[in-house]
């Protein structure tokens, strides 16, 4: 029963990762493979916060998710725009994307290590216990996990019933007629990417709260997203909130159950049966 | 009025239209007619922006030059286009497809009342408001296609092969409600392959070839040149 209450916190982590990344790739069409970056910045971030300031994680977010939109702003326009204005396809700019991305995935990353080392981090922030259900689980988990709903409960409704929100979701079905209703889309790929980014820091800031990170770490968070993104259907932002709870609840009943050594076999194995099976996604419709 | 002057595009070392000049007056219908290849869908992308064309070239809205703006920005200066092949946002609501029509703001002044007189013209949109468009028919998908670009609140409305893929019941309808369209006061380019229907309800009409107009005149009179009725309207003499 227990398994099922930590699955649950750590795919509420996982979710907002991924609807960052399903933001970026499903809107901008960016396949950015140094989306992880954002969180591990992220991350060391809310450690500086904590540590230097005694700003919490979850106020530590209000600084953090603007800088990191400002950041993601400025590399889509300086990075990314040029690639879009030159693919004559959307296959060519998803190649170029990634082939630019995972470039980029080592510029952040050596950033990082210069700016931080290579060692391990942790703070200590409501490390205390809380009990659900008879069974103890860390307080920071659990308001992380709170947090983390309240963003993506957020974004939902913005996404919804906004008319900037359903903008955002008429460019991610067809760029083109989305320029025939007057929507800027350059500058909507440009906002989808940097509220990925955005999102993508706000779960690392969550995270750091309970979890030890390094400056290494990032691609791991990028597959783990990109395999939540591909189960859910690219662009499907409430696929991908319950794609990442499946898959913190697979991870946790792996490590619980089996091996917690095994944990990212069950992953990609996920991963797999998904791509052979339902290559849509699992909530994705067929051709849409 | 819209003016196009002088419009060339190029596709490559493929000339696709050469010198193109047209002009469409506010209330009425003048259709493009052409076989497949001439150059129309070309047309209305460049009107649109969607397609750049020559240097040379000049379009215009009521004397506003829209030359090369992007697309959105045309969308605002008063012209919509109805895509081949629709263009609607399928995996969104009828209504969100609607609400985004007016997403511009030179559309959102007056939003309710032009969601109302497109729930006149096409009642089914009103029932079906909150279906998501990819899973209705494509008569009904035509509708919020053509709604979703009289929600632009357009000067200019232009439509690439609406009656396409549709039944003859569902474009004689579709013909009926581009005329009641037309009595709103908005100008209606009609690019179409069913030369009869189209000739019947249009003031004036165009004949695009290979990328050249070669003959324009009233419509009624293009409806009994033979030389027309040999070319579009599969020689079988309308009289």
């Amino acid at each position: 029963m227990s398994f099922i209450i930590n699955g649950l916190l750590l795919g509420g982590t996982y979710a907002l990762i991924a609807v960052g990344l399903t933001l970026q790739y499903g809107v901008a069409r960016i396949m950015n493979l140094a989306n992880g970056e954002n969180l591990v910045f992220a991350c060391f971030m809310a450690f500086w916060l904590y540590t230097a300031f005694a700003i919490n994680p979850i106020l530590g977010i209000v600084i953090i998710a603007p800088m990191a939109f400002v950041i993601n702003w400025l590399i889509y326009s300086y990075a990314m725009r040029p690639l879009v204005n030159r693919s004559k396809t959307s296959g060519q700019l998803e190649v170029n994307s990634i082939l630019a991305t995972f470039g980029l995935l080592f510029i952040l990353k050596g950033l990082m290590k210069f700016s931080f080392g290579g060692g391990y981090f942790t703070y200590n922030y409501l490390a205390e216990g809380i009990s659900i259900f008879g069974h103890n689980y860390g307080l920071n988990r659990v308001v992380a996990f709170i947090a983390a709903a309240v963003i993506a409960g957020t974004l939902y409704l913005f996404l919804n019933y906004t008319r900037y929100g359903t903008a955002i979701r008429a460019v991610a079905v067809n760029p083109t007629s989305a320029s025939l209703v007057a929507i800027n889309v350059p500058r909507a790929s440009a906002f989808a990417f940097a509220l990925g980014g955005a999102l993508t820091a706000a779960s690392g800031a969550l995270l750091s709260s309970f979890y030890t990170f390094h400056a290494d770490m990032g691609m791991d968070f990028t597959m783990k997203a990109l395999v939540i993104v591909i189960m859910a259907g690219v662009g499907d932002v409430r696929g991908a909130v319950l794609a990442a709870l499946m898959l913190g609840l697979t991870e946790t009943a792996i490590a619980t159950f089996v091996d917690p050594g095994l944990t990212a076999a069950g992953t990609y194995g996920l991963f797999i049966l998904v791509l052979l099976f339902r290559p849509q996604g699992i909530f994705g419709r067929s051709n849409s | 009025m819209l003016k196009v002057d002088n419009l060339s595009v190029v596709y490559g070392a493929h000339r696709a239209l050469q010198d193109i000049s047209l002009y469409l007056e506010k209330g009425e219908i003048a259709v493009i007619l052409g076989a497949n290849g001439a150059g129309k869908t070309t047309l209305l992308k460049t009107i649109s922006g969607l397609v750049q064309p020559q240097a040379g070239a000049r379009i215009s809205v009521n004397d506003q030059d829209i030359t090369g703006m992007p697309a959105h920005k045309i969308v605002e200066a008063g012209i919509a286009l109805v895509p081949e092949g629709r263009g609607i946002f399928g995996a969104l609501s009828v209504a969100e497809n609607l609400e985004l029509g007016a997403f511009g703001k030179q559309a959102h002044k007056g939003q309710k009342q032009r969601l109302k007189l497109v729930h006149e013209i096409f009642p089914k949109l009103a029932e079906r408001s909150s279906q998501i468009a990819l899973t209705m028919s494509g008569g009904e998908q035509q509708m919020v296609a053509i709604g979703r670009a009289l929600m632009s609140n357009p000067q200019f409305l232009m439509l690439d092969e609406p009656s396409l893929g549709l039944s003859p019941l569902l474009s004689a309808d579709l013909f009926k409600s581009l005329t009641a369209i037309r009595k709103t006061g908005v100008g209606i380019l009609l690019v179409e392959q069913n030369a009869k229907q189209s000739l019947a309800i249009a003031d004036r009409a165009y004949l695009l070839e290979t990328g050249n107009i070669i003959g324009q005149g009233k419509a009624a009179d293009l409806a009994n040149d033979p030389a027309v009725q040999k070319a579009y309207l599969g020689g079988a003499s309308a009289k």
